[in-house]
């Protein structure tokens, strides 16, 4: 018990005295986590409000592909790009395998069903009206879709702070395409497998509570948008 | 005349079920049209398809004379305003509303200050223009999606039961607002409602629907069951039919052919003679409209001459007579 109390007030320590090297961890975390947000959301809310209005042959089947992907493990992903992104992979020259924008890719990959999919049930639980409203006030296509992000706005955030979630508590992507590289591809989650495996306990826990802080901000953020949607 | 809608062979389904069946129809321009109907009977779909948010299963709808192909042109779209049963105000004040129908429909914006005021005005929403739409009552909601659907000036207004849960002043204001907006010119209205005496307060013509189809006879003394041979069986009265349809689920008796006497007419053309209990008296444009309940509700048309020589009062018993062929079957 000695151990883990003392290795909790190290932690706290680090945390408190703004350690450059946890500080640089944290940012690169949130930044590639962040920027697989933006990407996937700006591809997947706009894919998602289509096939929410849009009736055409397998919407069934495209459903439940995007209910499969939903629960695809991560290092699924991160061993596919590893085979496309490594030297003698389709991909190789591009040279991205262990780089910020390998680990983006992925998490965007990883995210965009999760995004899409909330954002179809975020369309189909609009009011049954919004769309023959929006239809019969002479809307085509594009300014449809934009009034429809628009009034379901909160459901369809909801759903991009869902998949930052997911993106950020990642580990296995992260660790196979990105390689844990110390101020370049080091993530909250690799550093914490990595030092714990190290025996450093106490920078994992530090950075595992920063992890369960944004866990909790996201979690308040989502109730605060369930209230507004409501 | 040039029909604002041409319907021809037009079908919808539910489940196998038709909901609508109209082979031919016309509506006409420049006037105003009710759709008369019971809940169920198919109005809305009607509507839905003369606004086309909804596409039938099978036929053809023409628009000013066009055929109208997979969806309709941007003007096209713009001579149709449509407000549904229960309109749905979109996020904003009712001025936001109004902006978003005409950037929707494309009109220049320097008309937009000019034609929002006007039909703010017009609809009497000038108190409510900067409040939030989520905040409007039952009838300052429905006048303020009316002004939505004219804000562009469409040429054509369709009003789905304009009028339902409303109270008697909120009606009254929209009765109104509907006729300043038919008395312009070139400007057609089609409402339905299942209150007949609505439909004649405001429509030059009414268009009667039964079951998803357009039939011809009132809406009056409307009465379903099942036709044996000559006869009609309502459930609770055997009525004699002129025509021998067997097929037939629906007849209809229009008051005026009815007769109403305190005694049993034993005259031979007279197949149908049921005594019933007066129940309700009314004056309708110059005449008396009495209801008697002979187990199924009759009404009957008759003028004050024999109102006063028959000696009615509420409660006696009298005689509905009507001939076989005062029936329509369908």
């Amino acid at each position: 018990m000695g151990y883990f109390a003392d290795s909790f007030a190290a932690a706290f320590a680090l945390l408190l005295k703004l350690d450059p090297e946890i500080m640089r961890i944290i940012f690169t975390s949130v930044f590639i986590s962040l920027s697989a947000s933006v990407i996937a959301a700006l591809l997947a809310i706009p894919a998602g409000v289509a096939m929410a209005l849009k009736r055409f042959k397998g919407k069934a089947t495209i459903q439940h592909l995007l209910n499969t992907l939903m629960a695809m493990p991560t290092v699924v992903i991160g061993l596919l790009l590893y085979g496309l992104f490594s030297r003698a992979g389709p991909l190789g020259e591009w040279g991205l395998l262990y780089t910020p924008t390998a680990i983006i890719i992925a998490q965007a990959i990883l995210i965009f069903p999760i995004m899409m999919n909330l954002t179809v049930t975020a369309v189909n639980a609009a009011d049954p009206r919004l769309i023959p409203t929006l239809r019969s006030l002479g809307a085509r296509t594009l300014p449809m879709m934009l009034q429809v992000i628009r009034t379901t706005r909160f459901a369809i955030l909801a759903g991009v702070i869902t998949g930052f979630g997911r993106a950020i508590g990642e580990v296995g992507a992260a660790m196979m395409l990105g390689g844990n590289i110390e101020g370049f591809t080091r993530t909250m989650t690799t550093a914490i497998a990595l030092e714990t495996s190290k025996g450093e306990f106490e920078l994992g826990l530090a950075l595992g509570m920063v992890l369960l802080v944004i866990a909790f901000v996201l979690n308040f953020l989502l109730s605060v948008l369930n209230r507004a949607k409501s | 005349m040039t029909p604002a809608y041409q319907l021809s062979d037009i079908r919808v389904s539910y489940d196998g079920k038709d909901v609508l069946n109209i082979p031919s129809l016309s509506l006409c321009l420049n006037e105003s049209t009710a759709l008369l109907g019971e809940n169920g009977a198919g109005k809305s779909t009607l509507m839905n398809l003369l606004a086309f948010v909804q596409r039938p299963d099978e036929g053809q709808i023409a628009l000013l004379t066009q055929t109208v192909g997979a969806r309709l042109s941007a003007e096209q779209r713009r001579r149709i305003g449509y407000v549904t049963q229960q309109p749905y105000m979109l996020h904003g004040s009712v001025r936001d509303n109004l902006k978003l129908a005409l950037r929707l429909q494309q009109i220049p914006r320097p008309q937009h200050h000019a034609l929002i005021e006007k039909t703010l005005s017009l609809l009497n929403l000038m108190p409510q223009a900067d409040q939030d739409a989520a905040t409007l009552s039952g009838g300052e909601l429905k006048r303020a999606a009316i002004a939505r659907a004219i804000v562009y000036e469409p040429d054509i207004l369709l009003l789905d039961e304009p009028f339902s849960h409303l109270d008697q002043r909120h009606i009254r204001q929209l009765e109104s607002s509907i006729r300043q907006f038919a008395a312009q010119d070139g400007k057609t209205v089609i409402f339905s409602t299942h209150d007949r005496l609505q439909a004649m307060a405001i429509a030059n013509n009414s268009i009667n629907l039964v079951n998803g189809r357009v039939t011809s006879a009132p809406l009056l003394n409307l009465y379903h069951g099942q036709s044996q041979q000559q006869l009609f069986n309502t459930g609770k009265l055997l009525i004699h039919i002129g025509e021998n349809d067997t097929g037939a689920r629906h007849i209809a008796i229009d008051p005026r052919q009815i007769i109403v006497s305190d005694q049993p007419l034993h005259h031979t053309s007279v197949l149908n003679s049921f005594p019933g209990r007066l129940t309700q008296i009314a004056e309708e444009a110059g005449h008396i409209r009495l209801l008697i309940d002979c187990g199924e509700p009759f009404y009957a048309v008759i003028t004050p001459t024999s109102l006063h020589n028959l000696a009615l009062q509420l409660g006696d018993t009298v005689w509905v007579n009507f001939k076989a062929s005062a029936v329509s079957v369908f």
